[in-house]
């Protein structure tokens, strides 16, 4: 057979071979997808980013190889306090590797707590500087997670992590309004316990966050009871005093010393978890009917009035000011 | 009667393919090949001490270490096993032809397509065979970092008064991390990628002057081949993007003719924690076997009637 028929064929053969392949392999590769088996397409811009010897070991079918080494640059990057060089890093990683929580996660609390934190003390910039600095790496911290979630909406981790940094008290100020954060605290917790894979905590979070919103007291009074009855692990102090409290708001003529006795066992109990509470202003609690609980107690107890509780000067609210002064 | 049944089994085609093959698996061997092992070792020892500071709570004790364990020992893995079905196939015949070895076997009673298929078989026992040992390496140093992973996690856990059932689901969770029936199934399609390579190389070998010229067209077909299913999406979705009839024509002919390496980036979903459905590892089985027998076919073609 002559040479140049030969290659004629062989072409050919490939021509179809190839035809006779691709509608399995369109196939297999939509069913992989739809598996959550395949990440998304790389973007340009990643490409771009990573570099051409990492781009052509990415698109070599090593994306995650590529992500543990830029991983181990971005850790470089936070000991070395190069904030925005953290971000771009790991923008690049979680797109090389969309569905691993630890990149999410890692990312978002080097935003939203190290660079935070950072920027508290950075004394290279002037304080509006530093506090915008702040408040805007916290959102980039909580944009990032929610990102993760969008990613994974089945990881009850990346829910439980958006929940925690909405209702720590350190972070309030950066969030314009503190009772929509609250509530998107308690939805991100109520996501993640819907997943079933949740930790016990998470439910008892989401009861903590929602007990913060105003105007949704009735809902958490709800669950509140839901979590009590289902007992164990859910018996915590601040979960007792919050029932207490909840109860306090829907009938405010209610024996607020004597529902507190009855849920921690007795007097010096009851004062000294309501005291607690009292004392912690910062993060928001309500505290109806508290005040004359604590009230009640003291004279059952007899505390002297120099040693009452209301003497003692309540911790004063974050004060931005305070924390960015030249 | 055994001595019949032996020169029956030598005298068939899967008997000269064997013996082809071993031949083969012992000459690339005598390469020293299984140096890159130490490599290996070092690689997969060192993926143990990236347990970067971890942000919070027991859940994130280690959460790093084991998937850093399998990536830097898959993304290995890959690397080795293409590199050496590239090479060792590139050299084969040019060596044989070298040797004149070529020229002994061909004055025999050998079909040239049982050469070519023993020369291939050899290769993939290499591959076969550097893949075992490394997944057994990896397999290994991962159940043992597992095993302290799990016990730092329940001890802290513990300590922080978490209930038993909590404890439980934490230690399932980290076990999906650790060496299981999922990370088998990356280890195979590793060796299936290598095999397409493997016989892409051997067809390429057929009509080739140089053992470079194979190496570099089946190490740039390898990286455009990673491409083939965005050439597919292009041609199958042009309608809709509205791009011309010679981008169209394009996406075709790189769809056609290029290998789709994409199918086996499940690797990466194994590292991620997934599980890979035993379905999917043998519909990927039949992709490799698909192209491995086509290219074969296709080398004995081309090399049938070649003058030496």
């Amino acid at each position: 057979m002559k040479r140049f028929v030969k290659y004629a064929l062989v072409v050919l053969a490939l021509l179809g071979f190839g035809a006779a392949r691709m509608p399995y392999e369109a196939g297999l590769h939509r069913e992989l997808r739809d598996a959550g088996l395949f990440p998304p397409a790389l973007e340009i811009g990643t490409r771009e980013k990573i570099g051409q010897t990492s781009s052509a070991v990415a698109l070599g079918g090593l994306r995650t190889l590529v992500a543990t080494f830029l991983n181990l640059r971005a850790f470089t990057f936070f000991t070395e306090q190069r904030w925005a060089d953290v971000e771009s890093t790991f923008e690049m990683i979680v797109d090389l590797a969309p569905r691993t929580r630890y990149y999410w996660e890692t990312g978002s609390w080097h935003m939203a707590y190290n660079a935070a934190s950072y920027y508290i003390n950075d004394s290279k910039l002037p304080p509006l500087r530093r506090r915008e600095a702040w408040r805007s790496s916290i959102l980039r911290g909580r944009a990032f997670l929610e990102r993760g979630i969008r990613n994974n909406p089945d990881d009850w981790s990346l829910h439980a992590n958006l929940g925690f940094l909405l209702s720590d008290s350190n972070k309030l100020p950066a969030f314009r309004d503190t009772n929509e954060a609250f509530a998107a605290a308690a939805e991100a917790y109520r996501m993640a316990a819907e997943t079933g894979r949740a930790l016990g905590y998470v439910r008892r979070s989401r009861f903590y966050a929602l007990a913060r919103v105003e105007g949704r007291e009735n809902e958490a009074l709800a669950l509140a009871r839901e979590l009590y009855a289902a007992g164990g692990m859910n018996h915590t102090p601040t979960l007792l005093v919050l029932l207490l409290v909840l109860e306090a708001h829907e009938n405010p003529s209610m024996d607020v010393a004597g529902r507190a006795i009855e849920l921690f066992g007795d007097e010096s109990k009851a004062y000294e978890a309501l005291g607690g509470h009292w004392r912690r202003t910062r993060e928001r609690f309500p505290v109806h009917g508290v005040a004359g609980g604590l009230q009640a107690l003291e004279q059952k107890l007899k505390i002297p009035a120099e040693n009452s509780i209301f003497n003692e000067p309540p911790a004063p609210p974050i004060d931005l000011d305070q924390w960015f002064r030249e | 009667m055994s001595q019949t049944k032996h020169n029956r089994t030598k005298g068939s085609h899967a008997g000269r393919i064997l013996v082809i093959a071993t031949h083969t698996f012992t000459q690339l061997v005598r390469m020293k090949v299984f140096y890159f092992m130490g490599f290996f070792a070092v690689i997969v020892i060192a993926s143990n001490f990236f347990d970067l500071p971890q942000h919070e709570g027991p859940e994130s004790v280690g959460a790093n270490v084991l998937r850093s364990i399998k990536s830097w020992s898959l993304g290995a893995m890959t690397l080795f096993s293409v590199v050496l079905s590239v090479v060792a196939t590139a050299l084969l015949l040019p060596k044989d032809v070298e040797d004149r070895t070529l020229y002994t076997i061909l004055a025999k009673p050998v079909p040239r397509f049982d050469y070519l298929a023993g020369k291939l078989l050899g290769v993939l026992m290499l591959v076969f065979v550097s893949l075992a040992c490394m997944d057994l390496l990896m397999t290994a140093v991962l159940h043992i970092r597992t095993g302290m992973v799990v016990a730092q996690q329940a001890e802290m856990a513990a300590a922080m008064g978490w209930p038993q059932d909590a404890i439980d689901s934490l230690r399932s969770d980290t076990l999906a991390h650790g060496p299981n029936a999922a990370l088998q199934g990356a280890v195979f399609a590793v060796f299936l990628r290598a095999a397409i390579m493997a016989s892409l190389a051997l067809l390429i070998s057929t009509f080739s002057t140089s053992t470079l010229f194979t190496t570099i067209v089946s190490f740039l077909i390898y990286f455009i081949g990673h491409f083939q299913a965005d050439a597919r999406d292009v041609y199958l979705h042009a309608g809709q993007a509205g791009e011309g009839v010679f981008a169209r024509l394009a996406a075709l002919l790189l769809s056609l003719v290029l290998p789709d390496f994409q199918l086996f980036n499940v690797i990466d979903a194994v590292i991620e924690g997934q599980a890979l459905p035993l379905l999917a590892v043998g519909k990927l089985a039949l992709v490799g076997l698909y192209y491995a027998l086509f290219f074969a076919f296709v080398s004995w073609f081309i090399f049938a009637d070649k003058e030496f």
